[in-house]
Formats: structure tokens, sequence, C-alpha cells
């Protein structure tokens, strides 16, 4: 039972990349995710770009090039990050690379970060880059911030407050380090808390 | 001691030594007076049943026999436990149960102001991508405002706007996921859990 059950595991199709693929492409992208899941990476968000190629109406090659790049992505992700990266953290490690963030500015956050979880501060690094916030800039920042011990509920706060100064008519470059920075100034002045 | 007491002891052990001569109907006659008397009935405490060792005999085959047993229903018990539970606990606590099990959602609105559309659907990682999907059809309010209101779980994704299904445009009030994959503009979004 149980090794009908690893069986089924290792071959699984999806049946949305069934009904939404060509047969080669959907053999390739689900070899790719099974390869994956041996390497314990997460495999939904190669089954999800694979859809989304599917949706755009992109051609085979292109979409197995995009579910491999991402699968490599998240490799590197776990390598930098260590075995003990969550799903999440990968995920979001992933996203950040997409936007430019390298091995080496991953390795920096994973040691600012100490014990905490990554996700929410990769959270942030990748949505201050996708609102046009330049790439040093970004990530200087959030390093900050994460060796600051700043929590991830008031990394939320700011990742609000950003949004809503740029909706304003902010710069957002502007907007990320006055609130960062601002933030830094009233930990700095707080009596020192544990980082989540 | 004299010699002559040793001999008269000597005989008297012998004596003693010997059998006992009964006549052929003792037995029966001891036997029919031990069933004739009343059984006593040992009362034996429960907590003494519990804690007086036994010995079990069990044959090789029939260990195996139990083992399967065993797993079976260990298989079986686990899928009805489960769902016992589900029932007995009531509708608070499967809630709670489901929320463990699957992530929370959150309704999140969706607008696009697309004057020229005839139809406008959200698409992205939470639907798979899917534009026919019937919960993320937008509406449209007037004045070529289109919005749609979904349930959207907890945590980051990326998504579109796809106008008259061929036309993908990114939301304007959010932050841009990067298109290198597809060359087409995504949007991000942070669903955050109620506090």
């Amino acid at each position: 039972m149980v090794v009908g059950l690893a069986a089924r595991e290792a071959g699984a199709q999806d049946p949305r990349l069934v009904s939404r693929l060509d047969k080669p492409t959907e053999a390739a992208v689900t070899a790719i995710v099974d390869s994956a899941r041996a390497a314990k990476l997460p495999t939904a968000p190669l089954v999800d770009k694979a859809l989304e190629g599917a949706a755009a109406g992109s051609d085979g090659p292109r979409i197995v090039g995009a579910v491999r790049n991402l699968a490599a992505r998240m490799a590197t992700a776990k390598h930098v990050l260590g075995s003990r990266a969550t799903a999440d953290e990968i995920k979001a490690a992933a996203g950040s690379m997409d936007f430019g963030v390298t091995a080496r500015d991953l390795a920096r956050l994973h040691t600012a970060a100490g014990t905490r979880s990554l996700t929410m501060p990769l959270a942030v690094l990748t949505d201050l880059l996708g609102r046009g916030v330049a790439l040093a800039t970004a990530t200087n920042l959030v390093d900050q911030l994460t060796r600051a011990g700043i929590k991830d509920s008031e990394l939320s706060l700011f990742q609000r407050d950003v949004r809503v100064d740029i909706e304003h008519g902010a710069d957002p470059a502007v907007a990320a380090t006055t609130r960062g920075h601002g933030l830094l100034l009233k930990h700095s002045r707080s009596p020192a808390r544990p980082a989540e | 001691m004299r010699d002559g007491d040793n001999e008269s002891i000597e005989q008297v052990a012998d004596e003693l030594r010997g059998t006992v001569p009964v006549s052929a109907g003792f037995d029966a006659r001891v036997m029919r007076a031990v069933r004739a008397m009343p059984r006593h009935v040992r009362r034996v405490s429960f907590w003494s049943r519990l804690t007086t060792p036994r010995t079990l005999v069990v044959t090789p085959w029939s260990w195996g026999l139990v083992a399967a047993s065993v797993l079976v229903l260990a298989g079986l018990g686990v899928v009805q436990l489960s769902e016992a539970l589900h029932a007995a606990a009531g509708p608070a606590a499967t809630a709670l149960f489901s929320k463990a099990s699957k992530p929370a959602t959150q309704r999140v609105q969706f607008v696009l102001v697309a004057p020229d559309a005839k139809k406008v659907a959200v698409v992205g990682d939470f639907n798979g991508w899917d534009a026919s999907h019937a919960a993320y059809q937008a509406k449209h309010r007037g004045g070529g405002v289109w919005s749609v209101t979904a349930p959207i779980p907890v945590g980051h994704h990326r998504y579109s706007f796809v106008v008259d299904d061929s036309l993908w445009v990114a939301d304007p009030t959010a932050p841009r996921a990067p298109d290198n994959d597809f060359g087409l503009p995504n949007s991000a979004i942070v669903v955050e859990a109620d506090k």
C-alpha cells in the first residue's frame, strides 16, 4: 500500500495540466515537478507557472522554459536559505529573484534574519521592487529593517504606509526610505524586544 | 542404645514404610464424597483479575493474522476516527479544523476602468489563471468601471485582468510583478488575515 502511494506520488499528473497543456509539454512539466518534489521544493508554484503560460497562450517550449527557470530559482533559494527554509520562504525568495535579487543578496538577508522567518522581509522587498524602488535601495532598506529585528506585523504596516504614500503621489524610493528610517528610529528608541 | 532396641525400631519402621492396604471401593467412596461437597466459589476481585499475569500461547501463523488485522483496523480506524471527531466536535470545531487544513481566505475587491471592454475577468495563481472561472468575472458598474469581489487565500499572489478574453491588463493600483516569463503584465497582491 505504501509502495503504491509512493508510485502514485512520483508520477502524479495534475488534471489541470493534462487539460490545458499539450501532451509533450504536460509530460515535460510533470517531469520538472517530480524532480522538484524529490528535491523537497514546493511544487505548487511550478504548476501555477505552467497554468499561467497556458492561459497566456504561450507555446510549449516557452512554458517548459519558464517552469524550469522557476525550479532553478527555487533550488538556488533553498541552497542559500538552507534545508530548513520553508516553502513560503523559498517561494518568496524565488519571487524576489525575478526582480534581480541575487543569491548574495539573499544570503545577506538570511544572515540578517538569524532564526526568524524571511518570508515577510522578502515579501516587503518584492513589493518595494514591484513599486519601482531601485534594487540596491530596497535591498539595503530591508536588510536594515531585518537586522534591527522589526517584527513582521510592523513590516506589514510599513508596507501599507509606503503603498498609501505612493498612491498619494510620493516617489516610491522616497516613500520607502522615509518610512523605513522612521521605523528604525522608533525601534531604536523603544526598549529592546525580541524579534519574531 | 542396646542392639535389641535397634532391632525393634527397625521392625516398626519397616511396618510403617509398607503400603497401607485399602479396599477396592475406597477410591470410589472418597470421590463420591468429594463431589457431594458444596462448591466453594473463590471470589476474585476485579483488580486481581486485571493484575494477575496470564500466559497466552500464539502460533506463528496466528501472529501474522493478528498483525495484518491490526494494520487494517488501524487504517480504517484513522479514517473513522477523524470523521467521528468531525461529527462529534460540532460546527465550530470543524470550522477550526478546516481552517487548519486549508488556507483562510479574504474577500478582495478588484476594480478596473475599461470603458471599451465587453468582458473582464480576474486571473491569478489563486484560480489557476482561469479566465472562465465564474467567481472571478467582473460586473460592469457603469462609466466603464468593472469590479468583482472574490475570495482570495491569505498570502502573496500574482494576478492580472483579462479583457475580452484576450488582453491582459495589470492592475494600475497594485505593484507590478515581473513579467519575464510570458511577456504579459501581472500585478502582486498581499492578502492578510483578519486581525
